[in-house]
């Protein structure tokens, strides 16, 4: 084996252009491949890390008739706040409507503790105006309803007996998050204050939860662990991704179409070699071996010639982070301005393992037909 | 008198072409002493080729028996028949065959890898065979810097340098001019006579005649005439 490794070297650097031209092909997809599911998985860490920091916290504890994707299960789906209430922050939902410059935009209204350190929102805010209505809203929101910092604008709310009641709000923060789900269409308020507004004393929708949290006998209340929580995200991302590996299959499939072509022709025209090896005493299968292995060395080859242009741009782009567009940022999920790509160790060698083994798998199809050439025929360099 | 290395008994050899059978060689019998200087004579299509290519185990008769150092050729595995050519039979073709890609070191080092001699064993005896052939200053040149003789004499390092016990050689001086030819002719007469090594040529070549210890012609797959020259 040691022989053929050395004569496909030998081989493929005597080559000199079609080689190149194969290697650089192959480095190319080996790049693309490992940079497209770095950002993947760059994608997959930022979201999971947003959501459980913005949204889950370390999971949720939900009314028995709350379902978050419901928004008729919002008026009836709340209850009292265990006694029992270590590691849970209470969110109290309720069903809005604001009028900025005179539109009716339906909302929902968010009351959370002001005081709560679980979710990175800026609720401290909702306590700095206690005679008004301080609310906090997403940047997404403020941009889609035209609102800025400060400006006060008119909402309209039902009370727990279906009444309803308006004032006005002023908005206190403006905040920057990648998660959507506490953006789009939600006013966070004090939920002491939404307490009051709604006569809802001591209800709650659902709880964050956070470390302190111990499971047991909750009554009226489902637990969702951040595991639960994340799987809708997890799922997506996948999806993404194994759409993507469309993507990575034609790319490799042009690479390997170029190393099978170049082993087809190579066995066309180098009869007169394969005869020659073996004349001089190589076997047919070693032929073969040799051949075969000269495929893969292609990607070996592509391997160390994309590691000197890819790995320097690796590391820019983990610096330097890949920009989203403003209108990806808008799809509903939890994505960054910018993602910084991550390159794990198992993508890594995932990558090269499929790439070897496909650009081995491709040499030995028409190799294979070494065997079966007749020497004399191919000494005189007969096609067959 | 040297026992046999060769010995073709009842030798056929047909191959279809357009869809008929074409008999190459008819019933040969022939039996080639260690260390003789013989050619095989006749014009294109005598069956010249053929036969070299049986005894070298490339090929195999379709009738009879042919034996190469004790084995029999149609019973030889692939495997076998590699191994007899790797470390007993030496190859010189009408075109050299050179492997393009490879130095002349190489070239000449490559049976000796694929008998895996050590390094230090491969370069003394690669060095030894350009000496033979006057080429050990041409060492680490690539074929396409060598004229038709020097190539035709890397062929000859190549065929030589395992001391094979037969070299076959298939046209060498077809595609050199006189004075390469016969330089060529007298390197593989001097190897002959030196390692004893038995020699046997297909040609039609008259530079070539004066050098043969026995002359064989060939005439549509039958031996018309064996001659020894002295």
């Amino acid at each position: 084996m040691k022989l053929e490794f050395k004569l496909a070297f030998k081989n493929l650097f005597g080559a000199k252009l079609r080689t190149l031209l194969n290697v650089f092909v192959l480095s190319f997809s080996f790049v693309i491949i490992i940079f497209l599911n770095s950002i993947m998985d760059g994608w997959d860490q930022q979201a999971q890390k947003d959501s459980v920091e913005w949204e889950f916290g370390e999971g949720h504890l939900l009314h028995n008739d709350y379902d978050p994707l419901d928004s008729y299960t919002i008026l009836d789906g709340h209850g009292e706040i265990p006694k029992r209430s270590i590691g849970m922050t209470p969110i109290l939902e309720r069903q809005a409507s604001v009028y900025p410059q005179g539109r009716m935009i339906g909302v929902v209204l968010k009351g959370i503790p002001s005081d709560q350190k679980i979710l990175k929102l800026p609720t401290k805010k909702l306590n700095q105006n206690k005679d008004e209505f301080p609310v906090i809203i997403g940047k997404r929101f403020a941009e889609s309803a035209k609102l800025k910092k400060e400006d006060r604008v008119q909402i309209r709310w039902r009370d727990k007996n279906g009444t309803y009641d308006a004032n006005t709000i002023i908005i206190e923060e403006i905040f920057d998050s990648n998660v959507p789900n506490i953006d789009n269409g939600k006013i966070w308020i004090d939920i002491e204050k939404l307490w009051k507004m709604t006569g809802l004393e001591n209800q709650a929708t659902y709880f964050i939860l956070d470390q302190d949290f111990r499971k047991g006998p909750f009554d009226s209340w489902t637990y969702r662990s951040k595991t639960t929580l994340l799987k809708n995200l997890k799922d997506l991302i996948d999806q993404k991704k194994a759409s993507q590996s469309v993507i990575f299959g034609l790319l490799l499939a042009i690479a390997l179409l170029a190393i099978f072509d170049t082993q087809i022709l190579s066995i066309f025209r180098r009869q007169k070699e394969i005869g020659t090896y073996i004349a001089l005493g190589m076997t047919r299968l070693r032929v073969v071996r040799l051949f075969t292995i000269e495929g893969s060395v292609y990607s070996v080859m592509a391997l160390i010639f994309g590691s000197i242009y890819g790995i320097p741009f690796f590391i820019y782009m983990s610096k330097a982070g890949f920009p989203i567009p403003p209108a990806d940022q808008k799809l509903g999920i939890a994505i960054a301005d910018v993602i910084y790509p991550v390159y794990g160790l198992k993508l890594i060698l995932l990558t090269i393992l499929t790439v070897i083994i496909s650009a081995t798998v491709v040499s030995y199809l028409p190799a294979r037909k070494i065997a079966k050439l007749n020497p004399v025929l191919a000494l005189k360099g007969k096609k067959q | 008198m040297s026992k046999p290395i060769i010995q073709l008994k009842n030798t056929s050899k047909t191959y279809p072409i357009a869809g008929k059978e074409f008999m190459a060689l008819k019933k040969l019998n022939l039996s080639i002493q260690e260390a003789e200087f013989t050619g095989i004579v006749g014009p294109s299509g005598s069956g010249k080729t053929t036969l070299l290519n049986i005894i070298g185990s490339l090929d195999k008769p379709s009738t009879g028996d042919a034996t190469v150092l004790g084995k029999e050729i149609k019973s030889l595995s692939h495997k076998e028949a590699a191994s007899l050519r790797n470390f007993n039979i030496g190859f010189i073709f009408q075109v050299f065959n050179l492997l393009p890609v490879y130095t002349v070191f190489e070239n000449v080092e490559f049976a000796l890898l694929l008998q895996k001699k050590s390094a230090l064993e491969r370069k003394k005896a690669v060095m030894k065979a350009l000496e033979w052939v006057g080429l050990e200053d041409q060492a680490n040149k690539r074929p396409d810097k060598l004229s038709g003789g020097e190539s035709q004499r890397v062929a000859i390092a190549r065929a030589m340098v395992k001391t094979p016990k037969i070299v076959l050689a298939d046209e060498p001086t077809a595609n050199l001019d006189s004075e390469n030819a016969h330089g060529i002719l007298k390197t593989m007469k001097k190897l002959n006579k030196d390692l004893g090594t038995t020699f046997l040529f297909s040609t039609h070549d008259e530079k070539v005649m004066g050098y043969l210890d026995r002359i064989i012609h060939l005439r549509d797959g039958s031996i018309e005439k064996d001659k020894k020259m002295k």
